[in-house]
């Protein structure tokens, strides 16, 4: 094995993707969502 | 009404009635999280200079195993008396750099580069934890409390069995061999190493939260400090035993 340090990166980069995934599907369909568009009354 | 049910750490720092204790002491300011991080940062400063100087310095090599006496003496001083931790976590924390420094230095003349690549692996893991934290990946339940306590236990047990069999010229193969038991049991020890910081950032959480006093970030820093200087010395190990099957 010429870099056994790359093994242990595996399982941090996994749960870093992981991570960020859950954040980005945070405002999915039971959370807030990220970004909210809503409709413009004519006189807003 | 609290989210952290019950306080369980297996850092021996960082125990359930820590914040209970000094909660009713506070006259002055507040812990918060900021306030934890950036003395946090300042000790692993403190580290990482005294470490380096260390490390270049021969005449610092004799002080490895004193610092390292100091080091232990100065955590129970801590532990036992929190209100001092303003004086006594950056003392600890120069005098585990000085101890660092040399084993670091010794485990990169055996095998050149892996100290590097354990430092990085250290705060690699710290930086995903973190965000594990954060994002709600990895949840600070009372049983993800005990399974964590529990193999801390076990390790502490382990180690000491092992530091007393030492001194009858035997060893407990699989802590410093490098057979596939041996990797996989230092594997197995980075893994609750690393676990134990969640229960760190679920402790420091907690005492900003019940707004325990202003000296407790030092002290929430402190335990944050030694699972690092743990997982770092763990990574070190396994990076060791793995080097020596190339």
């Amino acid at each position: 094995m010429e870099n056994p340090a790359i093994i242990l990166w595996i399982p941090i980069v996994i749960i870093t993707v992981m991570s960020i995934m859950k954040l980005l599907n945070k405002g999915g369909p039971n959370g807030k969502p990220w970004i909210r568009i809503e409709k413009v009354e004519d006189n807003e | 009404m609290s989210k952290h049910l019950a306080l369980r750490s297996g850092n021996p720092a960082l125990q359930a009635s820590t914040f209970r204790d000094h909660l009713s002491s506070a006259t002055e300011g507040r812990m918060t999280l900021s306030g934890t991080v950036n003395k946090t940062a300042f000790a692993l400063v403190l580290v990482i200079i005294s470490a380096g100087y260390s490390w270049g310095n021969p005449i610092m090599h004799a002080l490895a195993m004193p610092s390292a006496l100091i080091g232990f003496v100065l955590a129970l001083v801590t532990i036992f008396k929190p209100t001092i931790s303003h004086i006594t976590v950056p003392a600890y924390a120069i005098a585990q750099g000085v101890f660092l420094g040399v084993i670091s230095m010794i485990f990169d003349a055996q095998y050149p580069g892996i100290v590097v690549q354990a430092v990085f692996l250290t705060f690699g893991t710290l930086g995903a934890l973190l965000l594990a934290y954060m994002s709600g990946l990895i949840k600070a339940t009372e049983n993800f409390k005990l399974g964590v306590v529990a193999a801390t236990g076990g390790i502490a047990i382990l180690y000491l069995i092992n530091f007393v069999m030492g001194f009858f010229g035997s060893e407990i193969g699989i802590i410093s061999g490098n057979s596939n038991m041996g990797i996989l049991f230092s594997f197995g020890v980075v893994v609750i190493a690393a676990l134990n910081l969640v229960l760190d950032f679920d402790f420091i959480e907690e005492g900003a939260e019940m707004g325990a006093p202003k000296y407790m970030e030092w002290y929430g820093a402190f335990g944050l400090l030694v699972t690092l200087i743990w997982l770092y010395l763990e990574i070190l190990r396994l990076l060791a035993k793995l080097s020596s099957r190339r």
